[in-house]
């Protein structure tokens, strides 16, 4: 699904240089639930958004469904990450002004796609998260956990085959944090490939691997 | 569409001090610029008498080396060149109008009055209340007829028709063949309060002259090439012989009768700059509500790099980010006209009834209103392409924790 070879990001100001990933090789399978761990500041999120193609490596390289990207142009990588990547924030990042099926719609409005058939898939990806009932409510009106799941509505809206996941359970309460944990099990049963990151060490053992990293190198 | 359309709405109302200052700043722009076009519009429009294509000669010059005489086009010039032009179906010479004052039944009239051959009433399309045009035959008899308008029917005549009362004019008694509706005074080339024959001058002598006070016009038969016929127009001009020594050239052009006024004005026989000057002027005046916007745009960037962040996230392009931006921008241009168009219709209906200009009629017309959809599109780009740009070009990771760098 994924692929990471020698990938390595410096972030460089004019006086500092910070090796946030350094020659990291990771392998994500079709199918698998993998959790990243490691203290602040180690490259969890870097990591992250790498394989997401939010952030281009300094060095290495990322290849997703076995084609290595090159070049990041602007066009090629928002179209790679609207077909194939959904991103879960720790923040939830849902847009205020908007209902939570116009939340769920976004990634869909940058696809050649009839209004009608948008409508049907969001109505979808709000069932799976168990949220139809809360489609035309604003972000304001969820708790935490219903605003987090409208944002997981809104990364597998598109049926991604990958889900990348920023401590999604960050900002929850424990038992909001598991109710989240469920859904995402049964996306990842149901086929979708998810890397988490997360602080907390027994949602890491519910995964099927974890990737420990420390200074922004691979240790695990 | 429908979710673009949305959040610009819901942009606006967030912060509704600043939505408000805006969109007074952007009403009051195209509230001017509005009134401005409206009355373009009522002076140089296809309106009234001279709804038609045709081509004008305003204005003629004959220039030697220490000699130089200006002013409209003399009779003489536009005699040997008008006729048989091809390409125009009608040509007409016409002199400007003159005020002239008269009495009628002891009652002081002061009246605008313009002689005119017979073809002006071809050539233009007056309305016609009572009666009809005076005919060339009796330009060419030198009848005693007149053509006047409703005003000057009520000021000589009273209620009632006016068809076969006389009155006096320059001496002469003159016969009411016809009666027009009022044609606003900006309306250069057909307003009068009477109409007269070009013959009942006292003396011929304005038959010979290049440069004197009359104006000629062509109606272009269709598919006419206005410039071909502006250039053979130019070519016969160049043909005239110059009788008075001290004169060595003569200049006169036929244009549309907008660009034949603003090139006599600013830049002399060259329509694209007129053209090109006029939105240049209108872009200027946009320009500090437009910076107002800019700046008013850029600093929600902040309150608004979530957003960017996750449409980058889920798949939005730069370009696509910059149009929506860009569209929101015109969506508040939008509803600033909104407001600017009562506004302006206000503005022009006290233009119209302080009389500062007779008969005059500004209207908010279609073809006003598409100027104005055109002036609102061209505020929304200019002062959303920067914001726009600015924004799309956030990156992602950064837009998402709030860094701006």
């Amino acid at each position: 699904m994924v692929r990471l070879e020698d990938v390595s990001k410096v972030y460089r100001t004019d006086r500092i240089e910070t090796t946030a990933l350094d020659a990291i090789s990771v392998t994500i399978e079709p199918g698998a639930f993998v959790s990243v761990m490691g203290p602040s500041g180690c490259g969890k999120s870097t990591l992250l958004n790498v394989m997401g193609l939010l952030d281009a490596p300094t060095g290495g390289t990322v290849s997703i469904d076995g084609a290595p990207i090159r070049g990041y142009r602007d066009r090629e990588v928002a179209s790679l990450r609207n077909a194939k990547v959904g991103f879960v924030f720790q923040s939830f990042h849902l847009i205020g002004d908007l209902t939570v099926a116009d939340n769920v719609e976004i990634p869909l409005l940058y696809r050649r796609m009839a209004g009608g058939e948008r409508r049907q898939r969001v109505a979808a990806a709000l069932d799976r998260v168990g949220l139809t009932a809360r489609r035309h409510h604003f972000p304001t009106q969820l708790s935490g956990g219903q605003q987090q799941r409208v944002a997981i509505a809104r990364a597998i809206v598109g049926e991604p085959r990958l889900l990348l996941a920023d401590e999604p359970t960050g900002n929850l309460d424990s038992q909001m944090g598991e109710e989240i944990m469920a859904v995402l099990h049964e996306l990842n049963r149901q086929g979708t490939t998810i890397v988490m990151v997360t602080h907390d060490p027994r949602l890491a053992e519910t995964t099927h691997r974890t990737i420990r990293l420390f200074d922004g190198r691979q240790v695990q | 569409m429908r979710t673009t359309l949305k959040i610009a709405l819901k942009v606006l109302l967030r912060r509704k001090f600043f939505t408000l200052v805006s969109l007074f700043a952007v009403a009051f722009t195209l509230c001017v610029l509005l009134v401005v076009t409206a009355m373009l519009d009522h002076v140089f429009g296809p309106n009234g008498p001279d709804d038609r294509r045709t081509l004008v000669v305003l204005n003629a010059e004959i220039a030697g080396e220490h000699s130089r005489m200006n002013g409209s086009a003399g009779y003489g010039l536009l005699a040997r060149t008008l006729p048989g032009m091809p390409g125009v179906e009608r040509s007409t010479i016409f002199a400007e109008p003159r005020e002239r004052t008269t009495y009628h039944d002891g009652r002081r009239i002061v009246c605008d009055t313009r002689r005119t051959d017979g073809e002006f009433w071809k050539v233009f399309r007056f309305d016609f209340v009572e009666g009809g045009p005076y005919t060339p035959e009796d330009e060419a008899q030198a009848a005693p007829v007149a053509v006047v308008n409703e005003s000057a029917r009520e000021r000589f005549f009273g209620s009632g028709s006016a068809l076969g009362k006389t009155f006096e004019l320059d001496g002469k008694r003159l016969r009411v063949v016809g009666v027009v509706r009022n044609v606003p005074s900006v309306r250069m080339l057909t307003f009068a309060d009477v109409w007269i024959p070009t013959s009942l001058s006292r003396s011929d002598a304005y038959k010979q002259e290049l440069v004197g006070d009359f104006q000629g016009a062509m109606l272009l038969a269709p598919g006419t090439n206005g410039s071909d016929v502006s250039a053979e127009f130019a070519r016969r001009v160049s043909t005239i012989p110059l009788e008075d020594a001290r004169f060595k050239t003569l200049s006169a052009q036929a244009h549309p009768l907008f660009v034949a006024v603003a090139s006599s004005v600013l830049f002399e026989g060259r329509p694209a700059a007129v053209v090109g000057f006029l939105w240049l002027a209108a872009l200027l005046f946009m320009g500090l509500p437009a910076l107002n916007l800019v700046n008013l745009n850029l600093s929600r960037i902040l309150e608004r790099a979530s957003e960017i962040g996750v449409r980058k996230s889920f798949g939005a392009t730069s370009g696509a980010l910059a149009r929506q931006f860009l569209l929101e921008n015109v969506v508040l241009a939008l509803c600033g006209s909104l407001l600017a168009l009562p506004a302006t219709s206000i503005v022009l209906a006290v233009l119209n009834r302080s009389g500062f200009a007779s008969y005059t009629a500004f209207t908010l017309n279609a073809r006003v209103l598409g100027w104005g959809m055109l002036l609102t599109l061209a505020f929304g780009v200019v002062s959303g392409v920067l914001p726009a740009w600015r924004m799309s070009r956030l990156h992602p990771v950064g837009a998402l924790q709030g860094r701006f760098e």
